[in-house]
């Protein structure tokens, strides 16, 4: 038996041996409950238990990394040695060094607040939810298919660094789904509900008010898939604050990953447009636009207290009145641009990932306006809520972007739903085109847990908020090869 | 967690040094599992993986990474009441932990009217899914292959970025059915982008042997291309003949075997309906498995253990099999479906000796090396949308004339694979979205190319 403690002792006194000059332990328990219905049926419940630790070491400028599920001190051993030897061995391949910028020592320990626990919670009451809400969505006519869900995870970490930094974490995230799928006519359209990914507790389910809503999705969802394609040409949006998380998150999110403009990710996710010489000067979209970092508002996916470099959440701006003016960093890059502190963005997805540079908590501030006055001020418009189809090239110039529900406005009025939606654009004259933000009363948060990046591939945890927003003039296509 | 690791023996056929479950000590702890197990049924799995990934860029080392990582499930079943846990500690007590957790949850959740209790024993022919030399590679030799490749790109005035993987894994499922499968299998990986300013080429492979990846010679190709897109030209979006290299080709298959399930196709709410048993691609093409195939990663058996089978899908173009779980297999009087994990897309007729000589015989057209980012955009025509990428070249009078800047594309698999002018033979296809295939590269008419990006 090999306490918490004494893995960290013997983690870390390997690598001072070592001659390396940092190194990090990374232990986790993780805990995870899955339920999915799918066609008025529970067809999984899955409860996982995932630990294990990871260390990384820093030897003259380079990385190595190892980590194992197996907790005995043999493996302690032998995972600290190979972290250890693997950095040594990628020494022989660096031209230019690792150097950390400086963060104070913190030893602190961070809880998620939550009212109800989620893993206390009745399975039965749980699949009872679950059963119900899908049954409603099938009493509607049309509705062909339906899926439920609802996903839970702890997770219980500790990190501990040479430099004296030691980190606790007892941290919750919650999220629960449904959706309809209605067929019309050879063609089949989904329309869905979630609530969003948060780190609260199972009262994020029950305030979702399931049932309430199951009715009106399966309504949506026979409209949708009888309402009219299309026509392409160009419309002003009006873009929901769930559709806006994803199109925050791929336009703004990804090219402010420091890591991505300096080409670490290259190979796979791509680079970035905003490279380091347009920093404090690019205008990237219309004065409207403030796109803002924030890791410190509790309850948000990336709000964790620290990052896996052991540095503390932050707030700061990525986009000020439409100008580039922030990155998401680590300890590795701030200091390649110039800067003397971390954002505190270095996140791995568990104990057998290494940290990387991961998109924070970005979010659109809100504006002045009031939504009912932001539809009667379009002529030809749609109105685009939740996610949909969605690509980005690999340096985030051009875009495309489906949704979940789309309603077409004639002459300041939101008429009949859509199908087949798809806008698309460059980035940055995307951005331009925004002219109005709808006030606070608006804002809502929406989160994604698989965030792809990184080779051996990882999920990036992060929520993005914001209030609706208005473009003018953005080109629109129906989604449909002969288009 | 816990020191008191299970004492599952120390029987022979070790898989590698890392210590990986072997067959025998798998056997005694699924004896333990089923022993333990009130359930009516009870399916066990594990994952017992050892492996390690080097990763390059700006011509040196960013990221250096090994994982040993053992992960076990158990399904408990009281009649039609199922309950699945999970746990990567393989101590005795926390396998009885993980055994009372997915009973707690069988006893309590809803009967499954789908629910298939786990298959018998089933015979398994012996697939070759490991090859020692990556087995025993440590992070050394992905080191020494990283060095090879940045090597080669520096030499060239390049910049490269890439990765060198390998990983050996130990699998194994069992039941009390009598179900039993184990298996041991490696995969190494390597994909390079060689970068000269904004010009980028790239090539990749994967392969259960790592020196099987051919480095040198892909990241020759990379570089090829990355000296040939230098200074790219914009010309209008619209529809053109496309040659598509095999990893571009490879996009356009997996949304198509994604998306074959039979459950959709009954609901209708599957592309394919309307389809089974019609042309739905080029008389000329036939999509196959080949789990022998000594280039592709087929495994012996399926997650459900259901053994490895060479299936033809779709035959001269026309839709053969749809892929059957089990319960909708019992539903509809067939087999249930396995793995469809060594695709294979062979052409019939005149072959075209290589990429060199598609491009001949185009009098305008445009070249692809890979697309990126590829989604769904039209569920029911499965009309997909991507971007190409690190290399696209304009062809003029069976020449390369110019590279071009990149693309986005609308098009469906249907519609692209009914355009087929000509092809070669299948070969290596390897993209950043999908799994290993043999493909040939095609030329297709009419490919729509719906928008120009800035670079």
């Amino acid at each position: 038996m090999i306490d918490r403690d004494e893995v960290i002792e013997l983690v870390l006194s390997r690598v001072r041996g070592s001659g390396a000059e940092y190194g990090d332990v990374r232990m986790l328990e993780s805990r995870s409950q899955v339920i999915y219905g799918e066609d008025r049926r529970i067809a999984r419940v899955q409860d996982s238990e995932d630990s294990g630790f990871g260390v990384r070491v820093l030897y003259r400028g380079a990385w190595g990394f190892a980590s194992s599920s197996v907790l005995t001190a043999g493996e302690v051993r032998r995972v600290s040695d190979l972290a250890i030897a693997i950095a040594k061995g990628s020494a022989t391949l660096v031209n230019d060094p690792v150097t950390l910028c400086p963060e104070p020592i913190h030893v602190d320990s961070v809880v998620t607040s939550a009212r109800v626990d989620p893993f206390s919670v009745p399975l039965e009451e749980k699949t009872h939810l679950l059963l119900e809400t899908m049954e409603i969505l099938h009493k509607q006519a049309g509705v062909a298919r339906s899926s439920a869900g609802l996903w839970a995870r702890r997770d219980k970490k500790v990190f501990a660094s040479t430099e004296g930094s030691k980190l606790q974490f007892d941290l919750l995230a919650v999220e629960g789904d449904f959706e309809a799928t209605a067929v019309h006519d050879g063609r089949f359209a989904s329309r869905g509900f979630n609530t969003p990914h948060l780190r609260t507790g199972y009262e994020l389910i029950t305030d979702a008010q399931f049932l309430t809503e199951a009715p009106r999705v399966a309504a949506q969802a026979v409209e949708k898939v009888k309402a009219p394609e299309v026509t392409a040409g160009p419309y002003d949006l009006l873009l929901d604050p769930e559709h806006l998380s994803l199109t925050i998150h791929e336009s703004c999110g990804h090219p402010s990953e420091l890591d991505r403009a300096l080409g670490y990710e290259a190979n796979y996710a791509g680079t970035s447009f905003l490279t380091p010489d347009k920093l404090g000067s690019f205008r990237y979209g219309s004065s409207h636009i403030n796109l803002v970092a924030d890791n410190t508002e509790p309850e948000t996916l990336a709000a964790t207290g620290y990052d896996d470099d052991g540095v503390a959440c932050q707030r700061w701006d990525i986009i000020r009145e439409g100008v580039f003016v922030g990155y998401c960093t680590n300890r590795e890059v701030a200091p390649k641009i110039g800067q003397s502190r971390s954002r505190g963005s270095n996140r791995a997805d568990g104990w057998g990932s290494v940290p990387m540079v991961r998109i924070a908590n970005i979010g659109l501030e809100s504006g002045q306006s009031n939504v009912d006055d932001m539809i009667a001020d379009i002529k030809h418009g749609i109105y685009i809520e939740g996610h949909g189809s969605f690509s980005i090239d690999q340096r985030r110039y051009n875009f495309q972007f489906g949704g979940d529900a789309f309603w077409l406005i004639e002459n300041g009025k939101r008429t009949h739903m859509l199908r087949d939606v798809i806008y698309h654009g460059i980035t940055p004259e995307f951005w331009g085109t925004c002219d109005a933000v709808a006030d606070r009363s608006h804002r809502r948060r929406y989160g994604f847990i698989t965030c792809g990046k990184g080779q051996p591939g990882q999920s990036g945890w992060m929520t993005h908020a914001a209030a609706h927003a208005r473009f003018r003039n953005v080109s629109v296509i129906p989604g449909r090869a002969g288009a | 967690m816990t020191d008191q690791r299970m004492n599952t023996g120390d029987a022979g056929d070790a898989v590698n040094a890392e210590g990986l479950i072997t067959r025998e000590q798998f056997r005694r702890l699924a004896d333990l599992v089923l022993k333990t197990s009130e359930g009516d049924q009870t399916f066990l799995s594990l994952h017992d993986a050892s492996g390690g990934t080097t990763r390059f860029a700006n011509n040196q080392i960013v990221q250096n990474v090994n994982t040993h990582r053992v992960s076990l499930a158990v399904t408990v079943a009281f009649g039609r009441q199922q309950g699945t846990a999970t746990a990567t500690d393989f101590g005795e007590d926390a396998i009885r932990d993980m055994v009372r957790r997915a009973t707690a949850i069988a006893r309590v959740s809803p009967e499954d009217p789908e629910y298939m209790k786990p298959l018998p024993p089933q015979d398994y022919v012996p697939l070759d899914t490991m090859q020692q030399d990556t087995a025993l590679a440590d992070p050394d030799k992905r080191i020494a292959y990283a060095a090879e490749a940045i090597q080669l790109c520096q030499a060239n005035g390049l910049t490269a970025a890439g990765i060198v993987a390998s990983s050996v894994a130990a699998v194994g499922l069992a039941a009390k059915t009598g179900l039993f499968a184990y298996e041991p299998r490696t995969e190494a990986k390597f994909s390079i982008t060689a970068m000269g300013g904004e010009a980028t080429g790239w090539a990749a492979n994967a392969h259960r042997s790592i020196d099987a990846l051919g480095v040198s010679a892909r990241t020759r190709v990379a570089i090829h291309k990355a000296k040939q897109t230098a200074n790219p030209r914009e010309i209008p979006p619209g529809r053109y003949t496309v040659i598509l290299e095999p990893s571009a080709i490879a996009c356009l298959i997996g949304p198509m075997i994604w998306t074959m399930d039979a459950k959709s196709f009954y609901k209708r709410t599957s592309p394919y309906e309307g389809k089974l048993g019609r042309l739905i691609m080029d008389r000329r093409l036939t999509l196959s498995n080949q789990t022998r195939h000594p280039d592709l990663l087929g495994n012996g058996f399926n997650s459900e253990g259901l053994p490895a089978e060479d299936l033809v899908w779709i035959h001269n173009g026309v839709l053969k099999q749809l892929r059957y779980d089990r319960y909708t297999a019992q539903e509809h009087h067939v087999h249930p479906s396995p793995a469809f994990d060594a695709p294979y897309l062979s052409g019939e007729g005149a072959e075209a000796a290589n990429i060199e000589e598609l491009i001949r015989s185009t009098p305008r057209g445009i070249l692809v090396t890979n697309f990126w980012y590829i989604r769904d955009v039209n569920p029911t025509d499965m009309t997909l949308t991507g971007m190409t990428r690190d290399g696209v070249f304009l062809i003029e009078d069976g020449h390369i004339t110019a590279p071009l800047v990149n693309f986005r594309w609308h098009e469906s698999p249907f519609r692209a694979f009914s355009n087929v002018e000509a092809f070669t033979a299948p070969t290596d296809a390897v993209s950043n979205e999908n799994w290993k295939m043999q493909l040939p590269a095609m030329k297709i008419a009419d490919f729509n190319f719906s928008s120009v990006t800035r670079f």
